[in-house]
């Protein structure tokens, strides 16, 4: 078969993931965010000891030995709390994120396709901006209680301005385009123009941004729970992990130490993935 | 012949945009009217608003502009009464449009084909996806897409700029329109690709009988393609008459003037003549005609009252008191 014009391969830019595998450490972060993931998912079948069996004749014990991470204060198994706690921390995340993106992508994208609502919308999420997200979570406990609930509220009612912003400011730039013009004119309707055209198109900035705020959102909430706000004993979660063990500071710090390093891993994995990410989707930066 | 009422009739349109120093007419009192299988082509330049006409016929006129006044007539029906849900009817199944870059007209999200299928779906909620898969496959094939159903998965940026404005008339016309808007739909692209998008666009018309508008500044697509011809100058028509009445014999200074400014073969000119000035902006319009300041056949009237659009020939209207022009250009020489 011979060569025809329109047979020869136009080059292909790489993919966005293929971008993304090339640099180190962002494979690296990818790898241990999905590995987190799947230890919290996997969590019941890789824990060794049941997370909330007490064992009062082996008290903090350290790393090594029958317990590979130790015990806690109440002699329960560390390794085991913390596969425990690692779902209800990223459990916790996930859930506000979804809902935050969910509420605030659709604030935002009302927000740049309907013109006169915009600056309704837009003030009342510099309203919600202007709180805090641990005083969301002071608040949300008071009225509904402490509990990951309030921890889940607090955190998407905190995620919805900051994604709404991003989508109002991506979908901006779209709208601008010729090719929604282009839509307008071949009698498109509203719902089928932004799920076919705006939607995809804003895709990016705001999975960056829902990488980065995964994070934050994580470590918030992880802050909640150590405030007493969050997760309550005997609950297995990483924030609360800290605050128990910091009593026992001095004699076992592993207690309180070892659940802020996974904090601390995972957070610093979704701010590396997240900065990567957006170089790799980054047009412009595509060779 | 058949039906002699025109397709689209425009009358007294009127698109104003709201702006600090006041209400500012892009279009003011334009009358129009475009035969059934025909062209009529509407030249100016840019900023004379004729991009904000045809946006005026499809209702898609950004904010802060309205439509402030006028009608819209096609077949008949008055498209600016129409309900919001009815005009979104109308647009791609009777009016369609092509832009003047295909370059970004598309979206660089989906295949062409996908693109394609959504145009006819918004128009055809039961066709399956099958179905529609052919029918763009067609659509592309009627434009003289080389191998459509392998172009049918491509994304817009493997295609070259001819290819893209290939699709887009593929789209517009997937739902078989009655008039296709063309704003300046071969200027971005390159000299040999234009001729074809061009004859492209003929052998369409002779196919499917629609009507075109043809914006353009190139007087020469004007020439190629133009049954009728409407020149525009800040916002309104100031002559009207077939494309060949029109070059033979120009009544319009201004028209004269952008005649003037194409390079010719069959004549020895130093220099091309150019209009001096350019178009005044909608906010600082001159009193009387609005050409006044930058014709060399002006006269004191001229400064003081519009210019009505009249008939000076047979068919063949302009707006100026000095019409026919031949006399002015004898008592000037």
């Amino acid at each position: 078969m011979s060569a025809t014009a329109a047979e020869i391969a136009v080059p292909q830019r790489p993919s966005a993931l293929r971008l993304l595998l090339r640099e180190p450490a962002a494979a690296a972060s990818l790898a241990l965010v999905m590995l987190a993931a799947l230890a919290a998912v996997f969590a019941p079948l890789l824990a060794p000891h049941d997370p909330f069996e007490t064992n009062l004749v082996a008290i903090m014990q350290p790393p090594g030995g029958e317990y590979l991470l130790g015990t806690d204060g109440q002699g329960r198994d560390m390794l085991s709390r913390m596969l425990f706690g690692l779902r209800i921390t990223l459990g916790m995340g996930a859930l506000s994120l979804v809902f935050g993106t969910a509420v605030g992508v659709a604030v935002g994208f009302a927000a740049a396709y309907y013109r006169r609502l915009d600056g309704l919308l837009m003030r009342l999420m510099d309203i919600l901006l202007s709180f805090p997200a641990i005083l969301f979570g002071l608040a949300i406990a008071a009225i509904f209680g402490p509990g990951i609930t309030a921890v889940v509220i607090a955190l998407s009612v905190a995620t919805v301005p900051l994604m709404a912003r991003i989508a109002r400011s991506s979908a901006l730039v779209v709208l601008g385009q010729d090719y929604i013009e282009a839509a307008r004119a071949q009698g498109m309707g509203d719902a089928r123009l932004i799920r076919r055209h705006l939607a995809p198109n804003c895709l990016s900035p705001i999975l960056v941004f829902a990488t980065l705020r995964f994070g934050q959102v994580i470590l918030l909430g992880s802050a909640l729970s150590f405030l007493g706000l969050g997760a309550q004993p005997p609950m297995a979660e990483l924030g609360a992990m800290a605050s128990q063990g910091r009593t026992f500071l001095f004699f076992a710090p592993h207690i309180s130490v070892l659940p802020c390093l996974v904090i601390f891993v995972v957070v610093l994995a979704c701010n590396v993935l997240g900065d990567a990410l957006r170089d790799a989707l980054d047009p412009r930066l595509r060779i | 012949m058949g039906d002699e009422s025109p397709l689209l009739k425009i009358e007294g349109l009127r698109t104003v945009f709201r702006t600090s120093v006041g209400e500012i007419a892009a279009v003011d009192g334009v009358d129009l009217a475009v035969p059934r299988g025909r062209t009529l082509g509407i030249v100016g330049e840019s900023g004379c608003g004729k991009s904000m006409l045809s946006l005026s016929v499809m209702r898609l006129v950004p904010p802060p502009g309205r439509i402030a006044s006028g009608r819209v007539l096609l077949e008949g029906r008055d498209l600016l009464t129409l309900a919001p849900a009815e005009m979104r009817d109308v647009r791609g199944s009777r009016v369609a449009m092509i832009f003047q870059e295909p370059m970004t007209s598309l979206n660089p999200v989906h295949p062409v084909g996908r693109q394609i299928t959504e145009a006819m779906r918004a128009h055809d909620k039961r066709a399956s996806a099958r179905e529609l898969r052919d029918r763009a496959i067609e659509a592309l094939r009627r434009v003289r897409i080389p191998a459509p159903e392998r172009r049918f998965d491509d994304y817009p940026h493997q295609l070259s700029g001819g290819m893209r404005q290939r699709v887009m008339i593929a789209m517009a016309l997937a739902c078989r329109p009655a008039l296709l808007i063309a704003d300046e739909p071969t200027t971005a692209l390159d000299v040999t690709v234009q001729a074809q998008i061009l004859d492209l666009l003929r052998e369409l018309q002779a196919e499917t009988g629609m009507s075109i508008v043809l914006i353009t500044h190139d007087l020469g697509v004007v020439a190629e393609m133009a049954d009728e011809v409407a020149v525009m100058y800040a916002g309104k028509v100031v002559e009207r008459a077939a494309a060949v009445e029109i070059f033979a014999s120009p009544q319009h200074p201004y028209t004269l003037g952008l005649l003037g400014s194409i390079p010719r073969l069959d004549e020895d000119r130093e220099r091309l003549l150019a209009i001096e000035g350019a178009v005044p902006p909608p906010f600082a319009l001159p009193k009387g005609c609005r050409f006044h300041p930058r014709c060399p056949f002006a006269i004191e009237t001229c400064t003081r009252a519009q210019p009505m659009l009249e008939e000076v020939a047979p068919g063949h209207l302009a707006a100026c008191i000095r019409a026919p022009v031949e006399q002015a250009v004898e008592l000037v020489a």
